[in-house]
This record gives C-alpha cells, structure tokens and sequence, in this order.
C-alpha cells in the first residue's frame, strides 16, 4: 500500500516537472492595483494563451520599495514594470537585471516615435561599467497638455494658440478682457509641490536642449545653472503674477491640484486654462464629456527656439529582473502591435508604436493624446522621477512651494542642489 | 482562495502547529529519549527534566533570535558598511554623513519635541480623565469614549485628522473643522480673546509649571546639603539636569508671551496648517495625544481605584481641600504607575512613523526619526545611512527600555 502511494506521488511529480519544462511559470511585478490591475492582466491573458506559460501578475501600491527588498533578498519576479526608471537604473547597476539585446533597442529606434528618446530612456549602465539596454516602455502617460473649455474659448473669441509665444500672448489677452487665464495648483498633501517640477521640466525642455535636460537631471548640470533658473523664472511667469492665477500667485501653493481645473467649469469661469497630466480628467466635475465640455491642446514650444516638438511624459519601463526564456518570450510580445492594442481598448493606456492602429482606442480622447505623442520630436521622461528620490520626490517639492510663496529662483535652487550635493 | 478562508487556515496551522509541537516533542522526550522505564528510569526522569523547560522555551527563543537578534546584529553590520563599494567595511563613516545632515538633524529636534510634549500632554490628560470621570454618573460613556481612539490604527487617525487640517482655496467651502473656525474669526474681541490671550495665557501657565518642576527637582539637594550622604551623585545630577532643561523651556514660554500677544495673523485667510513650520509637529502630535490619552487614562483609573479610603478620609478629616488630596494624596501614591505610563508611552513615541509618515511625509520641517530611517533606506536607497539611523533609534530607546524594566520588576517585588 505505502509503495503504491509513494509510486503515485512520484509519477505525479515527474509529470508536474515534464509540464513545466515546456510551459514555465512567469511572475509580473507591477504598481497597478484596482482596476488598472484588470487591464494589464488583460494583457498579460492573451501572452499566457499564446505561449502556453503560466503568468502570474502580482500589484503593490509601495512598489519602489517592495521591488528592492525582493530584489536584495533573491525573490525577485520575473518581469517587473518599474514607474520609475532611476529606480530601475539603480538596479541595473547592481546587476538586478538581464540585459535585453541589441535587437530591442533596434525595434524600438525604428517602431517608437522619438525612438532614440526611448532607447536612452531604457537604457542603464550596467554593473561591469558598460551600457545597454535594460528597460523597455510600455504604457505611456503624456503630460504636456493644456486643458480648457472650448464653449468659454469661444464665447471670448480665443483661438487655440500654436506656439509659446502665442500662449504668452493669450494669457495676456484674456488679463486685458478682464479674466483670468490660468488655474494652478500645486497641493497634493504630503507630496506637495509635484505639480510645479511638471512645469519646470516642461519650461527645461522648451529653453533648452534635450541633452541640457538629461545633464539636468543626472546634476552633471547643477540646479544653480542659468539654464535651470531661467526654467524655473520661466514657470514663475506664469505662476507668481497675480492677475495670471486664479486666487492670485498666494492661492498657488495652497490649492490643491485636484481642486484646481474645477476653476475652468465655473460660471463665469474662474481660468481659462489648466496646464496638467493625461490623468486630470478624473478630478473634473461629474458629467463632463469630454472634447465637448472640456478638451486639451499641446502646450507648445517656443517659435523662436528650434527645439522642435518636446513632449513630458511618464509611464512603466519594463526590466527583466530574473531571467528566463518565458520573461524574454513576454518582451518580444510587447513588441507585437496586439499587445498595445489589447490596453488601448481599455484605458489610461497611451503608446509611442508607430504601427498601432488607433481605431483600437476605445475613447476618441485617448487617441488625441496620442497623436501628440506620435507627433513628438523628443520625448523626455518627467525628470523629478529620475533624480534622486531625495531630490526629485523631496527638496524639489518644497522648493518649489517655497517658490511659488515668493523666494527668489537662485535662492531655491541653491537649497535644492545642497541637498542634491548631501546625498552623495 | 477567499483571503477569509486562507487566514482561517493559517490560524489552524498555527495553533494547531504550536500544540502539536509541544506535544510531540513531549512525547518523544518521554517515550524514546528518556523512557521513564527499565534498569535506568530514575536518571532518565531527571534528565528528561533537565531538557523540558529548553524544549519549552526553544520556540520563544528561536523566534527571538531570528526576529529580533539576528535583524539587529545585520543591522548594525549595515550601518558600518557601504553598499555602494560592495560592501566594504567603512567604520563610522555611514554616522559620520548622518550628522552631517541637517534633515537628521532636525528629525532628531522633532523627536526631542514629541519626546517632552507627547508623553507629558497624553499622562496629564489622562490623570485628569481619570480622576473627573470616577466621580460622574455617565464617567463610562466618557470613559469609552476617551478610550475609543486606541481602536484605531496610526493611519486611521491620521487620516481622520488630515480632513480637520484640511484646506480649501479661498471663497471655497472648508470641508476642514480647523478652517472652518480660523474663518469665523475675523478680528474682534473673541479672536483676541482666543488666539492671543489664551495661548499667551497657557504659555505663562507652562512657565510657572517649569518653576514648579525646577523647585521639585532641586528642594531634596537643599535639604540634603546639610546632612551628606554619599552614593546619591548620580540622582542629583539627575537632578540639575531636569531642573536645567525645565529653566531652559521656562524660559524660552515666557520670552514668548509678548511675541503672541503682539503678532499679526492672517485673519480669514484658510491656512494650511500642515505647512506651517514648527507650528506644524504640534498639528501630528495632537494625533498621538488623541490616541494615547485613552491608554494612560485606563491605566491611571485603575491605579486611582487601588488607593486605600483611609488615607484619603484621613486627609478629608484633616481638612485638606480637593485639590490637596489629589496632588498631595493620591498623585504621590500613584507616582510608580505615572511613571510607568510615562515611560511606554515615550517608547511609542520614539518611534512614531505612521503619522508623520501618513501627515505630511516629513515635509516642512515635520521629519522625525523613524521617517527619516524609511527615508534613508527605501527612498534614498542608502542602506548604510538608514541602519546607522535605525541604531540610533535603538540606542535611545534602550535607556528607557531598561529603566521600564527595572522599575516594572521593583514594582512587582
């Protein structure tokens, strides 16, 4: 009897490891909960189907932490999507992750608009000192928009402007009527004054070249340079004129960025325009329909400056943190226009492939956003996200409250590159 | 599987496991190692006696030495080591960049101030709860309502607290309780009355307090000057010390009456009470008194209820007022326990995280220790800097640990 039951229980481990030799187990790692979660499991479904692996999404809301743990303590998933790609640097650097070839750093230069951009994003020096591509893009979040309301553009005549210089000049028009041109917001609870280093980096990238930004972020260009400053006064145009912010340049710092674009639908509208992320939409009033109530245009490049189209994003880089046939087999299908496609027709999803057909997108939005992204020259990655988190997700921050309260630039940014000097 | 029927199982597996263990391993001892039977029944009764309380004790140390042990000795091994060359061993460098830092620096400020608030605010409380709510008939509801807090988790509270800070932009409604009162003074006699003459009010009262406590703590050495005996050195040091320190923030209250009664405040303007620096540690700290009242009050009830009637009619008879049987009677009976409440509450405060945490993230000059650890190590990805953090937490824990322990132990005797 024993015999027989220990005969049975070995056949049935021999089997469970035959199956397994040809279908692995895969582990994904990401930050999305709720019903993002169901999204990407979506995604994640149609490559378990198509390769016969066994694919096992795992979400966490602390994820830049619980990632490190696991990765220190040799528990690390397969796949992980990293929200923050110096995060994922770092961990390049420590040899946590498997390179991805020459071959996807040539799919993406040739398939992703801005190619380039995405390959340098992706890309990490290794632990031997070496560079190479680490991270591959996938799920892009645009920020570079400006929101309004098209029924009070047209009441007053406005036109969408093409350029900075018109934006500067509309915002001057629309003081001279008697209004207020912009909502601003930059509360956000302990994470206050994020908002603003959107702003910032988006005036970096339209005063100064791309690789002035990328030494910018890296402090191989200090906080104190000119460059930088004139970034930041550059902001403060905007923000620190009274007759420019709704509540006035004092209201700035304390509105919450969440409360802020409910100015636009107000009547008569308390600002015209609300410069934030893909995202905002969810904090605008109830019934809102959007490219009716409300819409959104690029926030442009200067003119006079050839910086060509720069757009702000963020998003997810994908790492391969413990390697095996089936992690690579699950990049190479994000490389398939399916797997973009399957997200599109949910949500919160935008893609820089080339070859995706944006009929999939389920919501007409959606696919105007990405037109803009499909349109960019360059592509930059939201740089408080790549500093150092004690910069990027600390002093900048206050800084840039302190700011806004009315210090002067070169005073913040001096106290932002001291702290940036300390945490060497 | 449903995450109910999964913690339903751990629970049986794990008191299921426990019993099994202390079974079997019983079992074992008895039947196979030491057999209470044969030619040698007798020395192996004793030896098996002689194993059983380890056998018993194994679980409990085990887990401590992997729990707590082993983390605090890798910790400390950490702290004096750097990531970033591999691992090398760098001595006191990881403390040395610590100090250097001014965010430490003002975590460690922060802390000091929630050290000397919290538990003092959080004991006087309760004493008080304690002692009104013994004398009124609906003192339970009161009491159940003091104590309800404690139910609530750091974050909970945090969270709950965060809406009363909350701010709107002006003209907006204020969904925050705080802002919604700032906004209804706007000048007048009850703004002076209640923004200035109050906390001018309480700072004076607080520096008559510090000269009560420099008074408590020097009068025994004056007495004691005239009759010398030796061995009590260090106690009078203790002494100079606290009466330094209560000299020190005495002065500091009353050097700042005038200021308060003179400042100009933005009337009407909704403040965002979290931002405002210094002002700010004492809007999280509210949160901890607000939790931990309910627990000094408890303690101190009962401690209260254990004095003996007799010495207090005896006070009644002698003629001692209310207030003299509650400092002079039952304060001083009940010291051991005060001193005992002080003490757990001041080690929860060392490491209060979760509403700092939560709050406001050690923002605007809120940072506290253990923050500042998490900072270190899962923001900053320092690991070396974080430990070092982490064993100065420790360490000023420790003291007070021991002397928790060293008192809880007299107390029993």
């Amino acid at each position: 009897m024993k015999k027989t039951v220990m005969a049975g229980f070995a056949a049935a481990l021999l089997t469970s490891a035959a199956g397994s030799a040809s279908a692995e187990q895969l582990t994904v790692f990401g930050p999305w909960l709720g019903p993002d979660q169901s999204y990407v499991e979506a995604v994640l479904e149609a490559f378990a189907e198509k390769s016969g692996h066994d694919v096992r999404y795992v979400g966490s809301d602390s994820f830049e932490q619980q990632i490190v743990v696991d990765l220190e303590a040799g528990s690390a998933p397969n796949v992980a999507a990293f929200p923050q790609p110096g995060l994922a640097s770092d961990m390049a650097k420590r040899g946590f992750l498997a390179p991805l070839g020459e071959d996807v750093a040539d799919w993406l230069r040739e398939n992703y608009a801005a190619g380039e951009s995405w390959v340098n994003l992706g890309t990490y020096v290794g632990p031997d000192g070496d560079s190479a591509l680490y991270g591959f893009p996938f799920k892009i979040d645009v920020k570079s928009l400006v929101w309004f309301v098209p029924e009070n553009f047209e009441d007053a005549g406005y036109e969408v402007p093409e350029t900075m210089e018109e934006l500067k000049a509309l915002t001057e028009q629309i003081v001279a009527d008697g209004g207020t041109p912009w909502c601003i917001g930059l509360g956000s609870g302990a994470a206050t004054g994020w908002p603003a280093t959107d702003w910032v980096e988006e005036m970096m990238l339209r005063t100064a070249s791309p690789e002035d930004y990328d030494r910018w972020v890296t402090n191989e260009m200090k906080f104190t340079d000119p460059v930088v400053i004139n970034a930041i006064e550059e902001f403060g145009w905007f923000a620190r004129n009274d007759d420019f912010v709704a509540g006035g340049a004092g209201a700035v710092a304390s509105t919450d960025f969440r409360d802020s674009p409910k100015g636009l639908f107000t009547s008569p509208p308390q600002c015209y325009m609300h410069r934030q992320a893909s995202f905002i939409p969810a904090f605008f009033p109830e019934g809102t329909m959007m490219g009716d109530d409300a819409d959104f245009f690029y926030f442009p490049a200067y003119e006079g400056k050839d910086l060509g189209k720069p757009v702000l994003g963020a998003g997810t880089t994908w790492v391969i943190t413990n390697e095996s046939d089936a992690a690579h087999e699950l990049i190479a299908f994000l490389q398939t226009t399916e797997a973009h496609e399957i997200w599109m027709g949910l949500k919160g999803f935008l893609t820089p492939y080339k070859a995706v057909n944006p009929e999939a997108f389920s919501d007409p939005t959606l696919r105007k956003m990405n037109d803009i992204l499909l349109q960019a020259t360059t592509f930059r990655f939201d740089g408080s996200d790549l500093m150092p988190g004690g910069v990027g997700a600390g002093s900048f921050w206050t800084g840039m409250v302190d700011y806004a309260g009315g210090k002067s630039a070169e005073e913040v940014a001096d106290a932002i590159q001291k702290s940036w000097e300390s945490l060497k | 599987m449903h995450p109910a029927l999964q913690g339903l199982i751990t629970i049986i597996i794990g008191v299921g496991g426990c019993v099994g263990y202390f079974y079997f391993s019983n079992f074992v001892l008895d039947r196979f190692l030491f057999p209470a039977k044969g030619p040698q029944a007798g020395r192996n009764i004793n030896r098996a006696n002689m194993v059983r309380p380890w056998l018993f004790l194994f679980p409990a140390i085990f887990a401590l030495g992997l729990y707590l042990a082993y983390p605090v000795i890798e910790t400390l091994r950490l702290s004096l080591t750097d990531r970033n060359l591999g691992g090398a061993f760098v001595g006191l460098e990881n403390y040395r960049q610590m100090v250097g830092e001014p965010k430490f620096w003002e975590a460690m400020r922060n802390n000091m101030l929630w050290l000397i608030v919290v538990p003092a605010a959080s004991t006087a409380f309760g004493l008080m709860a304690a002692q009104l709510t013994d004398r009124i008939k609906w003192g339970s509801i009161a009491k159940s309502l003091i104590f309800m807090p404690m139910a609530i988790s750091f974050v909970g509270a945090s969270v709950i607290f965060k809406l009363v800070y909350d701010t709107r932009p002006a003209g907006q409604e204020q969904i925050g309780v705080l802002n919604a009162v700032w906004l209804a003074f706007d000048g007048g006699v009850w703004s002076f009355v209640v923004l200035r003459l109050l906390p001018a009010v309480l700072l004076a009262a607080f520096a008559v307090l510090m000269l009560y406590v420099i008074y408590l703590a020097l009068v025994p050495l004056l007495r004691r000057n005239t009759a010398h005996s030796g061995g009590s050195r260090l106690t009078a040091l203790v002494r100079v010390i606290v009466a330094a320190g209560a000299a020190w923030l005495g002065f500091l209250a009353s050097r700042s009456i005038l200021p308060v009664l003179t400042v100009a405040l933005p009337y009407g303007e909704p403040q965002t009470w979290l931002t405002i620096p210094f002002w700010n540690n004492f809007f999280l700290m509210v949160v901890l008194v607000w939790i931990q009242t309910g627990f000094a009050m408890v303690i101190l009830s009962a401690a209260l209820r254990g004095i003996p009637e007799e010495t207090i009619e005896a006070a009644v008879i002698d003629g001692a007022n209310p207030f003299d049987i509650f400092f002079r009677i039952k304060v001083p009976q009940i010291m051991g326990t005060i001193v005992v409440v002080w003490t757990t509450i001041t080690l929860v405060v060392l490491k209060v995280f979760d509403i700092v945490f939560a709050m406001t993230n050690g923002q605007w000059e809120t940072q506290v220790l253990a923050n500042y650890m998490y900072d270190k190590l899962f923001r900053a990805n320092d690991w070396g800097v974080g430990s070092a953090s982490a064993i100065v937490i420790m360490l000023l824990v420790l003291p007070i640990l021991v002397w928790n322990v060293y008192n809880a132990r007299k107390e029993m005797r």
